[in-house]
């Protein structure tokens, strides 16, 4: 199975389910978990429930496409299951064995792992899933997000999609995985990683990002003073990615660090609780 | 009398949440059911008592009330909360009650099953549904056999294997263990580690240098022992980097050379194995990849990086600290190997691979000096420097590695208490208790001269306070006694602590006494500002005051030396002269000069003998 077919196959298992498939949201994010579908629906008491694939960016991590373990642009598959049904560990099983990880013949493990979002004022408890010993989906029940307690509990189910196609196609390096037939991983991004790295380390212009730090934390306040707190919501995101840029370029001091994101986490709070009060009855 | 089994089924929980529940289900038990269970069932998914020899039913209990003085007041409340009418209260030695009937096991039991499930305390708990209970992880079903009846409120089936059995009939209580077994699960948390050992025992020689078997016990339900082999081309990352990427995130057991153990919770031995060669050399790969791009930067480019990395919050960078150390590294007596272990001993927190394994600090830091080109002496410090990591862990083995591991541990406590963070009873987040046993042991085991004042007065009280623990037999009032003697560093306070409790009673009796009774004596009124050989006119008290102008030097001199036996036997012949002296002479002589010139010799006395401490601490 090759890298886009267990992409759709995974999609169409949780669509089955009952999920809204969704695409990429169109700005940076560090994690699946800040999309909004994830980030904004996860609050309040309404269900939800929806599947997407999110290209992940941490500048940071980049390695310029030298190490086949790192990189600063990478895919998670999201699934978002609320509030988490009894059988939702037994739903994700069934996901593997749809792509054709035998849970009798594999080591299938739940492995504890909390998960803690400083800059999202969030927290859960959860697991990676081991398989044989490699760390393919992090597993959380969400007790917290954007600093509140949320009432009704989300089930966040993120697969780490290389780590995944490594292990079904037996590669021991994500360059190698076959995306689609004559195309490998490295074919469409082994470029992009020595470009963005040299982007994110040497050439994002850090008087720039600091000034837009800024402006998007100033513009975050003014829309949710508006209520327009889905695109303000856009602006605590665009503000997390410009830290980001800043830390890979070594640009933040260990005290300035703390401080960014206490900011970060103070807009994502705001922004929930505007979110609730808005949200229609 | 019958047998009851009571399971709480759950969501893989954290080995640590299995250890809690472990050690109070016992008493929830005895609590809740008046007995102690015959076994304790712990695993990831399932936390259940056998409990044998119940009461079949309760006794008749008697509800005492209000006195019968007040029935007009408070009888009518009292029935209310009993859900009975004031009528039907009985009266029993002068109040009012009622008599609760005995009630059958069944009808108890399934309130005091939900106790024991709700008196059990986690550190950390979750929600997972409307329900609001709270555990570690969700609780997704019970189970509870009396004998082979069932309890309202509960199943009587239980889940076998997650992957290779499903939810089985439990028959009756006893038979707990048994189907589990044949559900691909063994429930006994012992027995599970006895598999775990034999199967690791049968590879070879298995380590765990990291402490991971704890938690893999729990961590599978079905044990499988396996060996993995990886390249040879990995051994020559150093040997602790290889060994830390098998034990820190992996869970495996280093077998030597490039042979591994692993425990898989089922699965088909060659694919997990195969499955868990190819992870371990994946992340060696990246091992690799990060070792070299820190070597290539260099330990010195490291250090250069320690001003953009917080130490502690309030208490600056690494970069800071790294300024500190290396001042106490000098105060310390440090030469130039402990100077250069202190400029460079904090260097690798700047490393990607401390970032990726903490575990390595110090070490990678040492090899990193090491390929640098830096004397062994200041490598070997650097690897040392967080030792002893255990109350009885072993120390640096160099002098380099004591006196950077002793600076370290002076500027956390000094920075710890400076910032307010001070252990308060239990609640030791810092670790700052070991840290103050560990500089102890520094200064006595360690020999190394840590001086006192080198320590802010609240730390150097926190930190002397440790020996009273930690110098076997000796008693905590011979430490007190030692910690006021103006000895001038730390080592020097267990030594002469040490030294007065070796003293045998008959020696240190009258000069315990003298002391006090002079200290005493000599308070009493405005004595002379300096004793006047002139005055002395009895024996007992010339002999005195000579032995004290011999004694005294001799004290002061054998303290400087470190010689503290010396001091304290000095001090011990003062004794039988004293005894002569409080039975002969007259202290509070008629005439005034002599009085006070007497009083000068006991203040002297006093302050002679105080060299060695204040001995009034020492009860008697």
């Amino acid at each position: 199975m090759n890298y886009q077919e267990m992409i759709s196959a995974l999609q169409r298992y949780w669509a089955d389910r009952g999920c809204v498939v969704m695409q990429p949201y169109h700005t940076e994010l560090g994690a699946g978990t800040f999309n909004p579908a994830t980030f904004l629906r996860c609050l309040g008491p309404e269900p939800w429930r929806t599947v997407y694939v999110e290209p992940v960016i941490r500048p940071r991590d980049g390695r310029y496409g030298e190490n086949p373990y790192r990189f600063q642009h990478y895919f998670q598959l999201q699934v978002i299951l609320k509030p988490a049904p009894e059988d939702i560990l037994d739903q994700y099983f069934g996901s593997l064995e749809e792509i054709g990880i035998d849970t009798k013949r594999h080591d299938v493990r739940l492995v504890e792992d909390d998960w803690e979002g400083p800059t999202l004022g969030a927290w859960g408890l959860g697991w990676e899933v081991w398989v044989d010993g490699m760390e393919v989906t992090q597993f959380t029940y969400f007790q917290q997000l954007g600093g509140l307690e949320l009432d009704v509990v989300s089930g966040e189910i993120t697969y780490g999609l290389e780590r995944l196609a490594m292990f079904l196609q037996g590669k021991r390096s994500a360059w190698e995985l076959e995306w689609a037939p004559g195309f490998t991983w490295a074919d469409v991004y082994r470029e992009n990683e020595r470009q963005w790295s040299a982007y994110n380390f040497e050439a994002a212009p850090v008087d720039v990002l600091t000034r837009r730090f800024a402006e998007h934390e100033e513009e975050c306040a003014a829309l949710i003073a508006r209520r327009l707190t889905l695109p303000a919501y856009d602006q605590v995101l665009k503000a997390s990615h410009a830290f980001n840029l800043l830390d890979a370029r070594g640009a933040i001091s260990a005290t300035e660090r703390a401080s960014y994101i206490g900011r970060v986490r103070d807009l994502a709070r705001r922004v929930a609780e505007g979110y609730l009060a808005d949200a229609p009855v | 009398m019958p047998t009851l089994l009571f399971e709480i089924g759950c969501e893989e929980l954290p080995a640590r949440a299995v250890y809690e529940a472990e050690a109070q289900l016992p008493r929830l038990c005895e609590q809740h059911l008046g007995v102690r269970p015959e076994q304790v069932f712990v695993g990831p998914r399932r936390l259940a008592v056998l409990v044998g020899g119940l009461e079949g039913q309760t006794e008749d209990r008697w509800v005492k009330g209000p006195p019968l003085a007040l029935r007009e007041q408070a009888a009518a409340g009292f029935a209310k909360r009993h859900g009975v009418s004031a009528r039907d209260l009985e009266e029993r030695d002068g109040f009012l009650g009622l008599t609760v009937a005995a009630e059958s096991l069944n009808s108890v039991l399934p309130g005091r099953l939900d106790s024991i499930l709700r008196g059990l305390n986690f550190g950390k708990t979750m929600r997972w549904d409307e329900s609001g209970l709270r555990f570690p992880r969700p609780v997704r079903w019970t189970c509870a056999r009396l004998d082979r009846g069932s309890v309202e409120g509960h199943g009587t089936t239980t889940r076998g294997h997650r992957f290779t059995s499903g939810e089985v009939d439990l028959p009756s209580a006893e038979a707990y263990p048994e189907t589990l077994r044949g559900a691909d699960v063994e429930p006994d948390a012992a027995e599970r580690e006895r598999i775990i050992r034999e199967g690791l025992d049968a590879l070879g020689q298995w380590r765990d240098p990291l402490g991971k078997l704890r938690e893999v016990v729990h961590l599978v339900e079905r044990p499988l022992v396996l060996e993995g082999v990886f390249d040879e081309r990995f051994l020559q990352l150093p040997p602790r980097v290889v060994e830390t990427a098998m034990q820190s995130h992996q869970r495996y057991f280093p077998l030597g050379g490039n042979r591994f153990g692993l425990v898989a919770n089922g699965g088909d031995p060659d694919t997990v194995r195969a499955g868990n060669v190819n992870v371990l050399e994946g992340r060696l790969d990246d091992a690799t990849f990060t070792f070299e791009r820190d070597v290539q930067a260099g330990i010195e480019e490291l250090a250069g990086r320690l001003g953009s990395i917080v130490y502690f919050a309030g208490a600056g960078s690494f970069a800071d600290k790294t300024a500190r150390l290396e001042g106490l590294a000098d105060r310390l007596g440090g030469g130039d190997a402990s100077m250069e272990a202190a400029r460079l001993g904090k260097a690798d927190q700047s490393a990607e691979l401390v970032r990726e394994f903490p575990e390595l600090e110090g070490h990678i830091g040492a090899e990193y000096a090491r390929l640098a080109g830096f004397p062994e002496a200041v490598c070997s410090a650097i690897a040392e420097q967080y030792l002893p990591d255990s109350a009885g862990g072993p120390l640096p083995s160099t002098d380099p590695g004591r006196v950077l591991a002793a600076a370290d541990r002076i500027d956390a406590l000094t920075v710890s208490f400076s910032l307010g963070h001070k252990p308060s009873g239990s609640r030791d987040p810092f670790g700052l208790r070991r840290a103050a046993i560990g500089l102890c042991r520094l200064a006595t085991e360690g020999g190394l001269t840590i001086p006192r004042e080198l320590l802010p007065g609240e730390v150097a009280e926190f930190v002397e306070e440790r020996f009273e623990g930690l110098l076997g037999d000796v008693p905590v009032e011979f430490v007190r006694a030692a910690r006021t003697a103006s000895v001038p560093d730390l080592g020097s306070v267990a030594r002469l602590a040490r030294a007065l409790h070796a003293l045998p009673d008959e020696q240190l009796a009258p000069i315990h006494t003298a002391y006090i009774r002079a200290g005493r004596l000599g308070e009493k009124e405005k004595a002379a500002a300096k004793l006047d050989p002139e005055l002395l006119t009895d024996e007992a008290e010339r002999e005195v005051s000579q032995a004290l102008t011999q004694i005294e030097p001799e004290i002061t001199g054998a303290i400087e030396a470190g010689d503290f036996d010396v001091a304290v036997e000095a001090g011990a012949l003062l004794g039988p002269l004293l005894d002569r002296f409080f039975e002969e002479v007259l202290v509070m002589a008629e005439d005034p000069a002599v009085r006070r010139n007497r009083l000068r010799l006991l203040l002297d006395v006093r302050d002679t003998i105080g060299l060695l401490g204040d001995l009034s601490q020492i009860p008697r």
